[in-house]
């Protein structure tokens, strides 16, 4: 099927959420032919946790989650100086709550999270609530210079559904009187804050090389028809995800809230796949043993729920006597005391601005458990005692190039609207019960 | 036409489109030579003169810190990738416009370090390239970073190199040093009459025999090699062979630099045949033994220092006379290896003597 110009259905809907915009969005209508469901006029019972994400998501036969296809990041700066009033926290929360109502919360529907940085913190006298652990961002490693990401909020909009993220995009910016069917409030979003980024993307099988021809530098034809992710390697196994219980902040008045770090990672797919053969990309993604004994079918399916890392010899061990050490193995040792990992991936590729990236957005307790486990990513333990190199050889740090790196705090839903830095401890109980 | 008229017609149209058709259009004697360059049949497990020498240009020095920085280019090559012993045939690629090279260095000691590099590239248009460097040995280079690059065309560009802290151990005159990361920023105006008529030199009857070309002299730019028999310090052990490569060890008593604790020190200095190419990224460990038992066994350490450049070191309780060392090559050097250098110094025999 092709529109008037010739692009194909699918090829359309690939692009259509990093073009965005209303005629984005009315195309997609034509083109998706799917009916989400609106939610529901009562919110009440949708979860104090932003991300509890995966009760709705679909998963697949081994159990994994199967992230949200379509993706948007909107980085909104708060346009007012100093504190934030209360007619912008209800201004935030209707617009939120107009596209709640509009989309049901599920995979084909709409999940959000809203979230805030250090920097919007920084508005408040006081300082941030303790037991959160919510630092400025900074370099992650000795031999990156990232540029860092301080806007006051990102909202993170997924679904499985094209149409659902452009919809819900056009709403909070105030371009829709009814979506889905269902009246919109007259605030918008960005009446209270400022667009001053907007970054888009994918994740599923064959999406990424679909959308290959939107990016310079991807080798044509080499990023398999079925992977997930521009790599060619399925992620995100149920056994290498912390749970959202261990990733959600226990106590004080941010509890059900989590933190998220968000990085922009430029691929280099050209030695990935041009430099660089299937038995090196798999050593160096998973570990040297699964490329020595073809553990690994396509894109990884066949591994199940795990990436099957306990078969991986110790990292210094492969270090010394292959010379590599697999991506996977390295971060699979950064775990707690139960043996969880300590992040909760939602990463997913991009096109944006040309260039083939991952924004790589993950949730943890607390930032701490993301620092710790991009240290055990970075394996500098094992370059010290090895011939494999800071980069070269050491997992996937030749292929990445950190560009920007940010850190937020998801709030629980009921202070997802302009938190204060110390809430007042009944804080979660006093907000929007009516609407 | 001849290739310099089309080379000057081609900058006149400008553009990506005149660019990227150079390869398919400029011939074959210069097509066959990048793309696909004529590899030696019968080649030995050994360094070897390649069928072709790629000349080399130089963009610039500039110094950060105490690091100097060094941008040089030639027309894109075929190389050969590392992992293990395992190497992958790098070909050239339509889009590649130039192979990119650096080297960094010590400004003190003129020291070559081996950290990896990695490099920005924009325009007045922006951002067109970024990559991670691989670490590299060839023939007229020796010890490098480089990668084949995909310009959009000719012109100006603006690069930042950078590189993180040494990975290595150091000995104590670099104590502190090369702790923290570097960048530096050059210009470099990427011309394809420049570039593509960089000499390419064809060994002939030499090509495929055990021996290798001369390094390059380059002025501006520390040699990437490491130091003669006669320099190395304290007394010399042995001088064994694996893979290819020349292993010297020598062992040095009494006061020294190597290592904190007392005691005799040894040192192993792995390097290429006929140019004393440094040879770092291996992976070595040594045991010694007495009397048919193991006294002594133990990773050698990657390490740097102003005399010695790259080398490996252990530090030993004691070595007496008839005692045996084994040194075992446990990773071969990861480097990605031009022609000439992509046979050798992979399968890597341990090596063994008796202490005189």
């Amino acid at each position: 099927m092709t529109d008037e110009r010739g692009v194909p259905r699918r090829e359309f809907l690939k692009s259509a959420v990093a073009i965005g915009g209303a005629a984005a969005f009315s195309a997609c209508l034509g083109r998706e032919e799917v009916d989400v469901p609106t939610g529901p006029d009562d919110l009440s019972s949708y979860p104090q946790r932003q991300h509890a994400w995966n009760e709705v998501l679909p998963r697949d036969d081994h159990g994994n989650v199967i992230a949200p296809s379509h993706r948007l990041l909107l980085y909104l700066n708060y346009r007012r100086d100093g504190q934030p009033n209360e007619d912008d926290r209800d201004q935030v929360e209707t617009a939120l709550r107009g596209i709640e109502h509009a989309y049901e919360r599920s995979g084909i529907g709409l999940l959000l999270t809203v979230s805030y940085s250090p920097a919007y913190f920084d508005r408040f006298d006081e300082s941030l609530s303790e037991g959160v652990d919510l630092p400025d961002p900074e370099a992650l490693a000795p031999f990156e210079d990232p540029e860092f990401d301080t806007p006051d909020a990102v909202v993170h909009l997924a679904s499985n559904t094209a149409q659902v993220v452009l919809g819900a995009e056009e709403a909070l910016k105030g371009n829709k009187s009814t979506l889905n069917g269902v009246d919109q409030p007259d605030v918008a979003l960005t009446d209270v804050f400022s667009l001053t980024d907007r970054r888009t993307g994918f994740i599923g099988d064959g999406l990424p090389a679909k959308n290959a021809g939107d990016a310079e530098s991807v080798p044509a034809d080499k990023v398999p028809d079925d992977a997930p992710l521009f790599m060619g390697f399925k992620s995100g196994f149920k056994k290498n995800q912390a749970s959202e219980d261990r990733v959600t902040i226990q106590s004080g008045p941010f509890a059900d809230g989590t933190t998220q770090h968000i990085s922009k990672l430029q691929l280099n797919l050209n030695q990935w796949y041009n430099q660089d053969d299937r038995w090196q990309r798999e050593a160096k993604m998973f570990c040297p043993y699964h490329a020595e004994n073809d553990v690994i079918e396509g894109a990884g399916d066949n591994l199940g729920n795990s990436s099957k890392i306990d078969d991986c010899k110790p990292t210094d061990e492969t270090a010394r006597e292959m010379g590599v050490v697999g991506h996977s193995q390295k971060s699979a040792r950064a775990r707690d005391d139960e043996d969880s990992p300590l992040i909760l991936r939602r990463d997913f590729d991009s096109t944006d601005g040309g260039t083939a990236s991952l924004h790589f957005l993950a949730l943890q307790r607390r930032i701490t458990d993301f620092v710790d486990t991009r240290e055990a990513m970075n394996g500098t333990d094992v370059t010290e005692q090895s011939a494999v190199g800071q980069r070269n050889n050491n997992g996937i740090l030749q292929y990445i190039r950190s560009e920007r790196r940010g850190n937020f705090l998801v709030p629980p839903r009921s202070l997802r609207a302009l938190p204060p830095a110390q809430p007042a401890r009944d804080a979660q109980e006093v907000t929007h019960e009516s609407s | 036409m001849n290739r310099r008229t089309f080379l000057k017609q081609g900058t006149a149209l400008s553009g990506g489109l005149v660019l990227s058709g150079c390869l398919g259009r400029l011939g074959f004697e210069t097509q066959s030579a990048w793309r696909d360059p004529p590899l030696v049949e019968d080649r030995p497990d050994a360094v070897y003169y390649p069928a072709i020498i790629e000349g080399m240009g130089m963009y610039g020095t500039t110094t950060a810190g105490d690091l100097g920085f060094a941008l040089m280019h030639s027309f894109p090559h075929r190389f050969w990738n590392l992992t293990g012993s395992r190497k992958t045939k790098v070909i050239v690629q339509s889009d590649d416009s130039v192979h990119l090279m650096a080297s960094v260095w010590d400004t003190e000691t003129e020291t070559i370090l081996p950290v990896d590099v990695s490099v920005e590239i924009s325009n007045s248009d922006g951002r067109v390239s970024s990559t991670n460097l691989w670490p590299m040995i060839s023939p007229n280079m020796g010890f490098h970073y480089g990668d084949n690059i995909a310009l959009p065309g000719e012109g100006k560009y603006d690069v930042t190199l950078q590189v993180g802290p040494l990975q290595t151990a150091r000995t104590s005159p670099f104590d502190g040093r090369f702790t923290e990361g570097q960048a530096a920023t050059m210009q470099f105006t990427f011309d394809t009459a420049e570039t593509y008529n960089l000499e390419i030199r064809r060994l002939g009857e030499k090509a495929g025999i055990r021996g290798t070309v001369d390094l390059m002299e380059m002025e501006m730019i520390p040699e990437p090699v490491v130091p003669t028999k006669s320099e190395l310090p304290g007394r010399l052990l042995h001088e064994g062979k694996s893979g290819d490569a020349t292993i010297l060890v020598a062992l040095v008593d009494g006061d020294h630099r190597f290592s904190d604790s007392d005691g005799p020190f040894l040192i192993v200095s792995p390097r290429t045949p006929y140019n004393r190419v440094m040879l770092p990224r291996m992976a070595l460990s040594a045991t010694l033994n007495r009397g048919g038992d193991a006294i002594a066994q133990g990773t050698l350490q990657a390490s740097l220092d102003p005399d010695l450049g790259s080398f490996y070191g252990m530090g030993l309780d004691e070595l007496e006379t008839d005692d045996t060392v084994r040194i075992t090559v446990e990773t071969p050097p990861q480097l990605a290896r031009h022609d000439g250098y992509e046979t050798a110094f992979l399968d890597m025999e341990p090596i063994e003597f008796t202490v005189e």
